[in-house]
């Protein structure tokens, strides 16, 4: 992990977002550090979604200000866009197309140049061992390599930073501890922001964590200190 | 630029690889070459009014299937947030599926150039009309798929896409019936609005700046709002 007096990759300044009466995230402060492992815990419900939607530019924050890689996500929306490889919790895929050929279209989308397409989406494929399925239809994929897929499609441009929504969802023990060992692989030149209501998960996973509930944030804290995660979610809670 | 010749190929890809844009074509053509073969024999007149009238009929039919999954499709399978989480701006998205729809119904008209060929071969047509015909089809499809994929926008299920295009095409298509009901100066305003009134003129070879630009117009602010309508979250 770098020098926690970077200035951090992701900012959140009093970030709300409201649907009418129902408050989703209610006045968020939080800092992640360039090259760290982040995980927001929390129960289903808890806003944790709609936060790193936030994040990913798809929502739009009804108060506060939310910076990726020092670019504001409302005024500045193109430039931290390219900063970052988003995986949603719902896995969208393109039924249609074959795997490379998604991969290399979200390449193109994130701009990547035309010629350096083709080996960005085989490094994305190796990372996730996707080689065997680039030229499968991704209809005909099983749970576990859509997921996969979905995962490859965040990463395929090389981004700054990750935004992981739930990312081992439907993935089996083996994939599990397969995505676990990547995203500790990519800490450290890559800042990752993942979301998980599996504590034991978050534990072997990250280097902070924080816990959200009903929108609120209650509190942030080092894994490797204090007590597990399991305490302190039963005292925070 | 790039961004939009990247969603450009991917829209095409899904257009030329769904059933959905041959069904449409094969009844467009087949319906055509019908009421053309009928007309050339029962009148033996070397002019296509009848079929630009059937196609301006036919595309107010076909064109809300053709448009009806374009957006409600991206948000019922959540696709629509790999887009707009990708650095491109909403109006990219929305050209890219214009340009893409536009070149399936610009290719279906293309098709019925065959009959204006015949006519040549065995008549002597006057071939302005054709052509201010081929222009007033084609800038009334681009009002249509505009408008349809704003209807797109709205909704996560394509049957209610669909009946809300139909339905502001019928409404566009009867504006000036329904303007002799509204008061000054109102109804000058509606009338204004209608497709018929603007498509007569131009198919019958007199073509008009505020024709042109009624159409031109109308698909212009269809695909803002479509965009805004994307931006809006």
């Amino acid at each position: 992990m770098n020098d926690s007096a970077d200035p951090p990759a992701i900012r959140a300044e009093g970030v709300s977002k409201r649907y009418g009466s129902f408050t989703a995230v209610d006045r968020l402060d939080l800092d992640v550090r360039r090259g760290e492992v982040f995980c927001l815990l929390g129960p289903n419900g808890s806003g944790k979604t709609t936060f790193l939607r936030m994040l990913a530019g798809y929502l739009s924050p009804s108060a506060g200000i939310l910076t990726v890689a020092g670019h504001d996500i409302v005024r500045d929306g193109l430039a931290a866009k390219r900063k970052i490889g988003y995986a949603p919790e719902s896995v969208p895929l393109y039924g249609h197309m074959r795997v490379g050929e998604f991969l290399r279209f979200m390449a193109r989308l994130r701009q990547v140049p035309a010629d350096a397409a083709g080996a960005a989406v085989r490094r994305a494929a190796e990372l996730l061992a996707l080689g065997d399925v680039l030229m499968k239809p991704i209809r005909a994929l099983s749970r576990g390599y859509r997921q996969r897929t979905a995962l490859a499609q965040a990463l395929v441009h090389d981004p700054e930073i990750l935004i992981l929504d739930e990312p081992t969802n439907g993935l089996d023990p083996r994939q599990i501890m397969e995505t676990r060992a990547l995203i500790r692989s990519l800490a450290g030149n890559h800042t990752i922001l993942m979301s998980s209501h599996i504590l034991s998960e978050v534990e072997k996973t990250a280097d902070r964590a924080a816990l959200l509930l009903e929108g609120k944030l209650l509190g942030v804290r080092p894994i490797a200190e204090g007590p597990d995660l399991e305490t302190w979610f039963l005292s925070v809670t | 630029m790039t961004s939009l010749a990247v969603l450009f190929r991917k829209e095409l890809h899904a257009t030329f690889t769904s059933p959905i844009a041959y069904t449409v074509a094969a009844v467009f053509l087949l319906v055509l070459g019908y009421t053309f073969s009928l007309t050339l024999f029962a009148t033996k007149v070397a002019n296509l009014n009848y079929i630009f009238h059937q196609i301006y009929v036919l595309s107010i039919l076909l064109v809300p299937v053709l448009t009806m999954r374009a957006f409600a499709e991206e948000r019922r399978t959540d696709t629509l947030e790999l887009l707009l989480t990708a650095p491109v701006r909403e109006i990219s998205i929305v050209l890219a599926k214009f340009f893409a729809t536009m070149l399936l119904v610009l290719g279906m008209f293309a098709a019925t150039a065959a009959y204006a060929i015949v006519l040549g071969l065995v008549g002597d047509p006057d071939w302005g009309p054709i052509y201010s015909g081929y222009l007033a089809v084609a800038l009334h499809a681009s009002l249509l798929v505009s408008i349809g994929l704003l209807m797109s926008t709205l909704t996560e299920n394509q049957v209610v896409a669909a009946a809300l295009s139909l339905g502001m095409f019928l409404m566009l298509w009867f504006a000036d019936s329904a303007a002799y009901l509204l008061p000054r100066p109102l109804d000058l305003f509606v009338v204004n609005l209608s497709l018929i009134g603007h498509f007569k003129p131009t198919v019958t070879g007199s073509v008009f700046f505020s024709d042109v630009g009624y159409f031109v117009s109308i698909s212009l602010l269809a695909l803002f709002l479509a965009s805004r309508r994307l931006a809006e979250r």
